[in-house]
């Protein structure tokens, strides 16, 4: 009974000739956000490798200086971006992506793709995460928003229960034809997901994503193809059945994401770039330093027994710019560590509207898993900060080790700099940074079961009092 | 013409049905023996149409009790279901669906297993045009919808048949045709209830006549008393009496 009140369901929606309009507009603009997707990811991709290549090469061909010189000739590293980026770029073009490496400065990532663009671009872009996040559920109600309440008023609801089909199945099928239509158009995107992640290589790695994005994007239709079989279900007319529908769509995908990213912000506040820039300065260069400076001198000649640091044996500048880094490193811990804590608490506000909006929760787990939001930058600049560290420590050790020996006329050459391996960055496993999606998790849970509560309940009315 | 009524098929006992402001049914009885019709007729807001919605089982009576081939509607919906057919004024079928598509669907959902092919033939003994068997529902007169309507009974071989205004708004060779095709129901044992205003259909197709009035049953006419009262004059009688 079930399969035949489904091939019912499904003759009877594919007739419908403004299906095959809605789903022609929906497949279309997906295929247009793809298409520019992928095509923003592959430039990028190619810029990412061009820049790490071109940087590289800069590196190496830098010739023979000193090696602090070399530390302050730096290096810029680029985050790689995951081919999921076709799908969700999340924060990707927000943020700084790429990050100057160099002495005595934690630089926070420059050159954003936002201020590539056209000033129209502010207008919104149409990406596939924006299809599927918010048009898709609107396609969803637009077709399933008269699946019950069309029958209540056309009569037959009555003369379909009245020939003993059982409420529980005509809602079940009526939610999987739902689901199937919107299923369909989602086909594509999990198509490809799946043929990226198997022809990247890292499969273990993307597979897992891949199948994380599928199945919350999954979670996502079946949960809005409940509410609107539900919501026919319960209200009386169409037009009652489209106006509530219309009302939660908009509710959830325009006005809670909106409200709750301004009060995020609103409550916590953040000083602008420069400002911080300019505290980390303003912290790092103060007299306590040179007092530690003069400590770390006075140690030094103590430890060795000696009145001069020219007796010292090794190279006393080295050994000072080293003792300068590891001290502003302290400092740089705690300012961007104080930054981050802010950034979090934004970010963590943000996702806490999960729990008023299944698009929130979905957004988010989308950029998570497709490695392109806050918490996955916050791992890069990490990542390139230690980078950054490891690389100067090589650069001050070896100029204490050997300067002293050429008495102030030191200078490294390619075989230093070939001792600085190659910044390469790789997106952790996604359960490395599972811990601070749990709210978006449970938000979408919370969601899921709502909508089957809901959906319960329209059973249990048109299993009691279906005339109402 | 007419078959000797067998046994009650559906029974209601004194039933009663209150809504927030108004008792719509106040202590109903009636009954409906197998190969009968009975013909229900009553002024609008008689509850005629309430009477139907608890033998569907779509509303469940205050008091009193509802036997509809031996099951209770509000217990075992989806049994009775099964073995009944109900055509309201409106056959509601599904628009974009034809109507041989919508006779499959109405008559497999209620477990009939019959041939793809045995549907055509049905839709030919309600003698619905063979060129509109395959056309959408929504082109199709009322007088088409009832034929479908009644080629679902027929296919589900159903021993109840309800009918809510069946000939409202039929021309005259339509109702007399649809008048023939319940007859024929009524032959093959099925227990017929026949809600209408129509008093001329009544009195041609009925076995019985039962008369309500503010939900109570003020009068019923056998076949025999049919033949011989006028009935117009009787219900105008009990109708104005009631009021």
């Amino acid at each position: 009974m079930f399969k035949l009140t489904l091939e019912k369901e499904w003759l009877d929606a594919k007739r419908q000739g403004q299906l095959w309009w809605l789903c022609l507009i929906a497949s279309l603009l997906l295929l247009l956000a793809c298409t520019t997707g992928w095509q923003s990811y592959q430039s990028y991709q190619n810029d990412a490798k061009e820049v790490a290549q071109q940087e590289q090469k800069r590196w190496l061909n830098q010739g023979e200086k000193g090696p602090h010189s070399a530390a302050h000739y730096g290096i810029y590293v680029i985050k790689p971006a995951l081919p999921f980026i076709a799908i969700d770029g999340g924060l990707q073009a927000f943020q700084g992506n790429i990050v100057r490496l160099e002495a005595h400065t934690r630089n926070d990532g420059l050159f954003r793709t936002i201020q590539d663009n056209l000033p129209i671009a502010r207008f919104g872009s149409l990406t596939p995460a924006f299809v599927l996040q918010v048009l898709l559920p609107l396609l969803i109600l637009l077709i399933g928003y008269p699946m019950f309440a069309a029958e209540k008023e056309q009569g037959t609801l009555k003369q379909t229960l009245a020939s003993g089909v059982h409420p529980m199945q005509l809602f079940v099928a009526k939610c999987c034809v739902l689901f199937a239509i919107a299923f369909a158009l989602l086909l594509p995107v999990m198509i490809y997901l799946f043929a990226i992640s198997f022809e990247q290589g890292r499969v273990t790695t993307l597979v897992s994503r891949s199948a994380g994005l599928a199945g919350v994007y999954i979670g996502y239709v079946g949960l809005w193809s409940i509410v609107t079989v539900a919501i026919s279900c319960l209200l009386q007319s169409t037009r009652r059945s489209l106006i509530v529908l219309l009302t939660l769509w908009a509710f959830s995908t325009l006005l809670v994401p909106k409200l709750a990213m301004n009060y995020s912000a609103a409550a916590h506040p953040l000083d602008s770039s420069q400002a911080f820039q300019s505290r980390l300065k303003r912290e790092v260069y103060t007299e306590q330093r040179e007092l530690a400076l003069a400590r770390f001198k006075q140690s030094l000649l103590q430890d060795y027994g000696v009145n001069s640091t020219n007796e010292l044996p090794f190279d006393y500048a080295g050994a000072r710019l080293q003792f300068g880094e590891q001290y502003a490193d302290a400092i740089f811990d705690r300012l961007f560590g104080e930054r981050l804590e802010q950034l979090q608490a934004q970010s963590n506000s943000y996702f806490l509207a999960s729990l008023l909006s299944p698009m929130v929760a979905v957004q988010s787990l989308s950029m998570a898993f497709s490695a392109s939001d806050f918490h996955h930058h916050q791992h890069f600049l990490a990542q390139a900060e230690q980078h950054r560290r490891m690389m100067q420590r090589v650069l001050n050790h070896n100029q204490r080790d050997n300067a002293h020996k050429r008495h102030g006329r030191y200078v490294a050459n390619l075989e230093l700099w070939q001792q600085i391996p190659k910044f390469e960055y790789h997106p952790p496993a996604f359960k490395a940074l599972a811990h601070h999606y749990r709210v978006n998790w449970v938000g979408l849970i919370l969601w899921l079961m709502t909508a089957l509560l809901l959906g319960a309940i329209a059973v249990r009315k048109l299993t009691k009092e279906p005339l109402r | 013409m007419h078959t000797q009524p067998k046994r009650p098929v559906i029974q209601i006992d004194n039933l009663v049905k209150a809504f927030a402001d108004q008792t719509v049914l106040q202590g109903l009885s009636l009954t409906v023996n197998q190969g009968e019709i009975l013909a229900l007729l009553g002024p609008n807001g008689a509850g005629k149409t309430t009477t139907i919605n608890c033998l569907l089982g779509f509303l469940s009576p205050d008091k009193g009790r509802i036997s509809v081939a031996g099951y209770c509607p509000q217990e075992n919906a989806a049994l009775v279901r099964q073995q009944l057919a109900y055509i309201p004024e409106q056959v509601a079928l599904y628009p974009r669906l034809s109507g041989l598509e919508n006779l499959a669907y109405f008559s497999k959902v209620a477990g009939v297993k019959v041939a793809d092919s045995d549907f055509r033939a049905l839709l030919e003994i309600v003698s619905l045009p063979n060129h509109a068997m395959d056309k959408p529902v929504s082109g199709y007169s009322k007088g088409m919808r009832q034929k479908v309507g009644i080629a679902i009974a027929l296919a589900k071989k159903a021993k109840v048949l309800i009918l809510d205004e069946p000939t409202s708004g039929l021309d005259p060779s339509a109702s007399h045709e649809f008048s023939q095709l319940i007859q024929r129901l009524a032959r093959q044992g099925v227990a017929i209830l026949m809600a209408t205003h129509d008093l001329f259909r009544a009195q041609e197709d009925a076995h019985r006549v039962a008369i309500i009035n503010k939900g109570q049953l003020v009068d019923t006419l056998s076949y025999q008393q049919l033949q011989e009262t006028q009935l117009e004059a009787h219900y105008l009688k009990h109708i104005k009496v009631g009021a």
